[in-house]
């Protein structure tokens, strides 16, 4: 018996026992998804075997899933596009400027937070309609970027914050203009953010399941979530199809998020929060 | 929230002074139309009856809305769920996603790919969770059928169908989900705590513990007071979950304010009663909010 | 500056963008071609394939008309209603049952169809009982939908295990209840029967209660309800006798898809539904499946009328007329049987029976005989209440869960039920004297 083995065991029930546990939990539900997906309706096997891609051939060929993930993609991909260049504007004037009205402002994003988007449904449905906008992806990526904005203008502004001005003073005091001192210096920097940010607006337009469901009418314009919903029927609940379409629409965001937490562990800290 | 760090010391006046409405001017715009706008619309219908399929009774009504609210045993059962579910879901939350945060934060193999699953489910819908966790507790498809065949409980066993189990079962499912959100945010703040003062409570021979006590988790306040602000507020105001796993039932035993009023709104299609419950849920939100900010001391230095 | 400048036009044409991308309103006509939206108000991977083969079909018969299918869940479909109505972007024409009738003519959404209809090839071939509950459905003010299929509550039981345990269907409710006890066998996770207690428990606990009772209309002469009668009582309280000892636990919160998983994975063997999931059983289950009409109670039986699905006219469309021929079409007799034929529902146009389809069909057929059979006692359910939802749905849902989990009487909930119709009744004849 050496000395180390009473440390290795303390470090197994410390960090290995409850880690294991709670993998477990994490991924214990992803397997009951991917099981149903993959094994023939009416199979009781708790391994996908035989394998069958008859559940994704149903919800992407036959039930449209593959009209509904491009404009899911589009829609989401849109909405990171706007809400991080809004919300670089507006996180750089927070963190660099001081305003009449600032606080004022601050508060208004924040109190944004407390509105539920339910019970908006109804007025934004009157507005887009006069925008001639129902029935038009625009109409999502506009509703999802403003509920968004807020939260993600405050989270940019810490990451602005969080590069030392001195950086920007110094490369201006050799002749460059603001926006240029901007782009050559404090973008390239504020890279964390811009994927925490943007990662945070693609996951969150991509989720989203009321705005699309009441805004958009056509079947070609129909998103990810609202398909998944027609897998159940009122007399009907396919749950091989449920399940493969569940795939489908967890694949993406779990994709980019495995991708891009380090960057918002990274970049996420309260000092980016707080200023 | 700290404000804004000195500007550099450049420009003209005017400029100057007009650059930030201009940065911010974009935002106002799409808030001021798509945010403010509806908002103002569900005050107006607060104080109006308005049931969408009773078009001859709309009339203006005052405060009548908010007299039927304080008598309405719904409204105050409801509203007492939504406390307990927040409480339980955000301090659960909080407990786990410290514990998480601080395991994924010591160096192991693997480490990386531990981290990228144990956070995924951040990522995953309301819906879609409900979706998951629906095939796991039913009968039918669930698992406590194959734990039977263990010999570990009943295979008739329906949790989300026990108004015993029904609670627990729905907090399950919202934890999966949210508890990433705080591992992600109180590991970054633990990469931020500066190495001097963890050598500087070794040198003091302060065992883990501790350490824990009095290093780390001061560092962390100000993020867990913010983490729990946040996710206090989302938890009440998310319907998704609560609406599809369960419906509110079994009779009534979960459902939450927010789930009321969508309820009114679907199927009483009670648009004036459903607006004034919002709007009380705003209040009651606002009022918690700056009562917990002070309360917790956000900002202030240590 | 320039660069701020460039940024901003950037900025102004992404939001020129906007307006040019936005899609326009509900019809649209060009080249002499007519294109009317059809939401469809029940869609799901079943029924979709069928219009969408019927929608095909029209177009080629109608060159000049091009019919945009929207399908609609039926959970979705009152809500998306709604905001069209409020916001004036209803469709042309839409699907819509005797349920959410009333809602929308109070709304004064609908076209009345009584003119176009008596100029129809379709007059006189439409079931007498389906327009009659389509008329009541809108509060006797006029036709303002074309019924297309009807519906009928019944079990569905494993012929099969009947057979082996030596049942046949049960012809009353004491049957039922013998029946479930005999097959239940917990140890096996086998149950007899299955309650439905989630989403829609309103609506079919009434049905069985009315079955059980035999009584025949919802209201007294004086406008009382007629819910918490103690016959009505005595069957909801057997019903919940049999919770969780002839059926699952999980019932409490089970809407009916729940249910019918349960049915196929053999835990359940037998299911109270209606005729709309006929082709999913049969599918799932084929011949081991067969069905009964709700049994009778010792005062014989009542049927409190289904919801009838058919078509309805939207007052704002530009193309009426387009819309009409579309729903004349779905109605015609063809279109009709094979619609219904397909999803296991009764055609609506009587010269479907004839069809040997239909002639051979057992549930099906025997259902349609019994709802169009002049000695059938028929209750009409008050769906013209604008209450009527908020009643049997937002109210009843979790009060019956309350029943089956012992928290609150039969009597009571039944009384409850009661005195909100009759209250919402009384208020709905003071409105419309």
């Amino acid at each position: 018996m050496t000395a180390a083995a009473p440390r290795a065991t303390g470090r197994v029930l410390r960090l290995f026992l409850p880690l294991a546990l709670y993998l477990v939990f994490t991924v214990v539900p992803f397997y009951w998804m991917l099981l149903f997906a993959l094994r023939p309706a009416g199979s009781t096997s708790l391994l996908p075997w035989p394998l069958t891609f008859e559940h994704f051939d149903t919800v992407w060929n036959g039930m449209g899933f593959r009209v509904y993930f491009q404009n899911s993609v589009w829609i989401a991909l849109l909405t990171l596009v706007f809400v991080t260049f809004f919300a670089l504007m507006g996180g750089y004037a927070l963190a660099r400027f001081k305003f009449r009205g600032q606080r004022a402002f601050l508060l208004a994003l924040l109190c944004t937070q407390f509105v539920p988007g339910a019970m908006m449904l109804i007025p934004l449905f009157n507005i887009f309609q006069t925008f001639d906008l129902i029935n038009s992806r625009w109409s999502l990526i506009i509703a999802e970027t403003t509920f968004q904005l807020p939260l993600a203008m405050i989270l940019m502004s810490g990451f602005v914050r969080n590069v030392p001005v001195e950086l920007e003073e110094s490369a201006m005091m050799d002749g460059c203009g603001r926006i240029r001192a901007f782009l050559a210096v404090v973008l390239p920097l504020l890279r964390p953010g811009i994927v925490a940010v943007g990662s945070f607006a693609f996951i969150g337009s991509w989720n989203n399941f009321l705005f699309a469901l009441m805004f958009l009418n056509d079947p070609e314009l129909q998103t990810v979530p609202v398909g998944l919903q027609t897998t159940i029927g009122e007399n009907t609940v396919d749950f091989g199809a449920l399940a493969a379409g569940g795939v489908v629409a967890a694949v993406p965001v779990v994709l980019v998020f495995a991708f891009v937490q380090k960057y918002l562990v990274q970049g996420m800290s309260t000092g980016a929060v707080k200023g | 929230m700290a404000l804004a760090a000195p500007p550099p010391a450049r420009g003209h006046g005017l400029r100057r002074a007009l650059a930030p409405y201009a940065l911010i001017s974009p935002t106002l715009l799409l808030l001021a139309t798509f945010l403010l706008f509806p908002v103002g619309s569900v005050l107006y219908y607060a104080l109006q009856h308005h049931v969408v399929n009773e078009p001859y009774d709309d009339a203006f009504v005052g405060l009548a809305n908010f007299r039927q609210m304080f008598g309405d045993e719904q409204f105050w059962s409801s509203l007492a769920f939504s406390a307990k579910w927040v409480f339980a879901e955000v301090m659960l939350q909080l407990l786990l996603g410290l514990a998480l945060a601080l395991i994924v934060n010591e160096t192991f193999v693997g480490r990386a790919v531990a981290r990228a699953l144990v956070f995924s489910p951040w990522a995953v819908s309301g819906v879609l969770t409900t979706s998951i966790w629906m095939l796991l507790y039913n009968p039918a498809t669930g698992v406590f059928h194959y734990l039977a065949e263990l010999g570990v409980g009943n295979a008739g066993t329906s949790v989300l169908g026990n108004p015993d189990t029904v609670f627990s079962a729905a907090v399950v499912a919202e934890l999966w989900r949210g508890v990433p959100f705080f591992a992600i945010l109180i590991l970054a703040d633990l990469q931020s705590v500066p190495k001097e003062l963890y050598e500087a409570a070794s040198m003091d021979g302060a065992g883990r513990v501790r350490t824990f006590l009095h290093v780390t988790l001061p560092h962390l306040r100000d993020a867990i007071v913010l983490a729990t602000l946040l996710r206090s507020v989302w938890e009440f105001n998310n319907v998704d979950l609560l609406y599809t796993l369960t419906n509110g039932g079994p009779a009534g035993a979960t459902t939450s304010l927010p789930l009321y009023v969508a309820q009114l709104a679907r199927k009483s299609y009670d648009f004036g009663y459903g607006s004034a419950l919002t709007t009380a849920a705003f209040v009651i939100l606002l009022f918690c909010s700056v009562l917990y900010l002070r309360l917790s001391k956000f900002g202030r230095e240590k | 500056m320039s660069r701020t400048l460039r940024t901003t036009a950037a900025a102004l044409a992404a939001l020129g963008l906007l307006t040019a991308c936005g899609s326009s309103g509900s019809s649209s006509d060009s080249g002499g071609k007519t294109t009317i939206t059809f939401w469809d108000n029940n869609a799901g991977p079943a029924r979709t394939p069928l219009y969408q083969k019927l929608i095909a079909d029209f177009e080629k018969a109608n060159p000049t008309i091009t019919v945009k299918y929207v399908g609609v869940t039926s959970a979705e479909v009152a809500e998306k209603y709604n905001t069209a109505i409020a916001s004036n972007s209803t469709p042309d024409v839409g699907g819509v049952t005797t349920a959410l009738l009333a809602s929308l003519t109070a709304q004064k959404a609908l076209d009345p169809l009584d003119e176009r209809y008596a100029k129809s090839a379709l007059n006189g071939k439409i079931a007498a009982n389906f327009l009659e509950i389509s008329k009541s459905a809108s509060g006797g003010k006029g036709l303002f939908q074309l019924p297309s299929s009807g519906n009928q509550d019944v079990i569905w039981y494993r012929a099969d295990k009947f057979k082996e345990a030596g049942l046949s269907a049960p012809k009353t409710w004491d049957e039922l209840f013998a029946a479930a006890a005999k097959l239940t066998d917990k140890g096996k996770n086998q149950y007899g029967f299955t309650i439905r207690g989630g989403a829609g428990s309103g609506f079919q606990v009434l049905s069985e209660a009315y079955a059980y009772s035999g009584l025949t209309t919802m209201f007294d002469a004086a406008g009382k309800s007629t819910v918490d009668d103690p016959k009505n009582v005595a069957l909801i309280e057997k019903i919940a006798a049999q919770y969780k000892a002839t059926t699952p636990e999980a019932d409490v919160s089970n809407a009916y898809p729940q249910m019918l998983a349960q049915f196929q994975a053999n835990q359940v063997m037998m299911v109270h539904h209606n005729l709309g999931s006929t082709r999913d059983v049969k599918t799932a289950l084929g011949d081991k499946v067969a069905g009964f009409l709700l049994p009778a109670g010792p005062d014989g039986t009542s049927v409190l009328a289904n919801p009838v699905d058919g078509f309805s006219l939207f007052k704002n469309s530009k193309h009426k007329d387009a819309a009409w021929k579309f729903v004349e079409f779905l109605d015609s007799h063809e279109a009709n049987s094979y619609w219904n034929q397909n999803v296991g529902q009764i055609p609506a146009n009587t010269e479907a029976y004839a069809d040997e389809w239909y002639t051979t069909s057992g549930i099906t057929k025997q259902a349609g005989d019994s709802l169009n059979s002049p000695t059938t006692k028929l209750v009409q359910p008050p769906v013209y209440l604008p209450q009527y939802s908020k009643i049997t749905k937002t109210d009843a849902e979790p009060n019956f869960q309350k029943v089956l989990l012992g928290k609150t009487s039969a009597a009571d909930f039944a009384k409850s039920v009661a005195d909100a119709f009759t209250k919402a009744q009384a208020d709905y004849q003071a409105k419309n004297k």
